[in-house]
């Protein structure tokens, strides 16, 4: 038992200069097909929150159907991709990937647009400005927070998610856990669990900092 | 490890229909019934630790007001672990312990991805029980715990109950990743099937843990209506932000004062 740890420990520093060439493209990789999933997400569901502020009986259906992208499981939503025509594409990992991003992103947008006071909207009629402007200039800056909190929020969760994509081959560092879960050599699954868990901490800070450099009057708003 | 043991070979040909009606699908070892058992009570196991773990904390220190900003952090940062990554991590070191491959692990990375959202969702939801109704209790000469038993946590129920529900959702469609870390359960049938690119396998477990996961939706939503509280039923319903409306929300932005008002503005339109 003690040689064998000896021969397979948790962690075997070497690895990291001699497969770093790997791990660097399983960093890139799974940050690539976490921020993709994450920018189209957030594209299709500013479209999404935009219907339903406009015509609001849609928000009931854009909800419910965002709710059951999200509650799909992720693995089952991977393998069954793979099964079809799209075989092992990035389509496979991207398709389920942005749809979990939907439910996150659209309540957010909608909450940060439903937080504009009427009282503000109605006093930016009052000034002269035309619908467009009043949302540009007025609406979207109360609205920006929540947007960032979504967004961090469909980061993390993504992020997560990736790993899992490695069922299906493309998972970025999710390829190194597996690769130590099936070689039971414990060293890529170390570096591909930590290096995962700190990827999303790190992003849940960046998104945190970009969120107060944005919006430096919700600092004082907090008191 | 019992994901190495070569389970009855399904041939490529078979197709879904004959799968799911061949009586050895279903039993044994690698049946359905007991992959299903598996799953089962590996997510029971985690909700019922999860809510006593999340729940009496939560109301505790939302009725007392007492560490908004550092659960809130710790909210932030316990939704940051990656589910996977947390089970993977733990694999090697429950192996060491003497422990296998199974259940600790997978366990405990369930755990860590539901105590946050509950945590979070009782928190709001006491936190945001109608002042007038506490102080009315108060005024009657409630105990500070009566307050919260009798009160609050009532007045709460209703958003508690959603936040169990969207978290034992979660946990049921999250678990199959443990047949990828060395156990088995539903997931099985998926791993089995990328493995031998077996696409009745694949689909067929997709179908399993996609019933599984919708019934457990059903089933919380039947109990919420029973065991919601009598007083609480009689509340007109369309006071206040609807239940499960404060699911993603963050600690520190809604509990403002405001709150009512985002609704009002919400109908004005």
């Amino acid at each position: 038992m003690i040689l064998l740890a000896a021969r397979n420990p948790i962690i075997r520093w070497s690895y990291l200069v001699e497969q770093s060439d790997r791990i660097q493209g399983a960093i890139v990789e799974h940050l690539q097909l976490t921020l993709l999933p994450v920018t189209i997400g957030f594209v299709l569901s500013a479209v999404l929150a935009a219907i339903g502020l406009r015509y609001r009986w849609t928000v009931g259906p854009i909800t419910l159907f965002a709710a059951f992208l999200y509650t799909i499981p992720s693995v089952a939503f991977f393998a069954v991709l793979r099964t079809t025509a799209l075989g092992t594409s990035i389509f496979t990992v991207l398709i389920p990937l942005t749809g979990f991003t939907i439910l996150i992103l659209v309540t957010n947008i909608l909450d940060g647009f439903r937080a504009v006071p009427a009282a503000v909207r109605e006093a930016a009629d009052a000034m002269g400005m035309t619908p467009a402007r009043r949302v540009i200039t007025v609406e979207v800056p109360v609205a920006v927070p929540y947007m960032i909190n979504g967004l961090r929020i469909a980061t993390v969760t993504i992020v997560g998610l990736v790993a899992v994509a490695g069922i299906v081959g493309r998972g970025g560092l999710g390829n190194l856990i597996l690769e130590g879960l099936r070689r039971q050599f414990w060293t890529p699954l170390t570096i591909g669990a930590s290096l995962s868990i700190l990827l999303a901490i790190t992003l849940d800070l960046a998104y945190y900092l970009l969120g107060r450099w944005l919006t430096p009057w919700s600092r004082t708003r907090r008191a | 490890m019992s994901a190495l043991l070569a389970q009855r070979a399904v041939p490529r040909e078979t197709t879904l229909w004959e799968w799911f009606t061949d009586p050895a699908t279903w039993s044994g070892s690698g049946g359905i019934v007991v992959s299903l058992g598996d799953t089962v009570l590996l997510c029971v196991a985690v909700i019922l630790t999860s809510t006593l773990l999340s729940v009496p904390s939560a109301a505790y220190l939302a009725h007392r007001r007492l560490a908004q900003v550092s659960s809130a952090w710790l909210v932030n940062m316990g939704r940051a672990l990656p589910t996977f990554a947390v089970a993977a991590l733990l694999v090697p070191i429950s192996l060491r312990g003497g422990y296998g491959f199974e259940p600790w692990p997978i366990f405990i990375a369930l755990t860590l991805l539901t105590v946050p959202p509950m945590f979070l969702s009782t928190y709001v939801a006491v936190k945001e029980v109608d002042q007038a109704a506490v102080d009315a209790a108060r005024a009657m000469g409630f105990t500070e715990r009566s307050v919260l038993l009798s009160v609050e946590l009532p007045l709460a129920s209703t958003v508690i109950f959603t936040g169990l529900r969207v978290a034992s959702v979660q946990v049921v469609a999250t678990e199959p990743i443990r047949a990828f870390l060395g156990g088995d359960g539903l997931g099985r049938y998926i791993r089995d099937g990328l493995g031998q690119n077996n696409a009745t396998l694949t689909i067929g477990g997709t179908i399993l843990i996609a019933a599984l996961a919708g019934l457990t939706g059903i089933v919380f939503s039947a109990t919420e209506r029973v065991v919601k509280p009598f007083g609480v039923r009689r509340l007109r319903t369309d006071r206040g932000p609807r239940p499960g409306e404060s699911d993603e929300a963050d600690l520190m932005e809604v509990p403002e004062p405001g709150g009512g008002d985002h609704a009002a503005a919400g109908r004005v339109r």
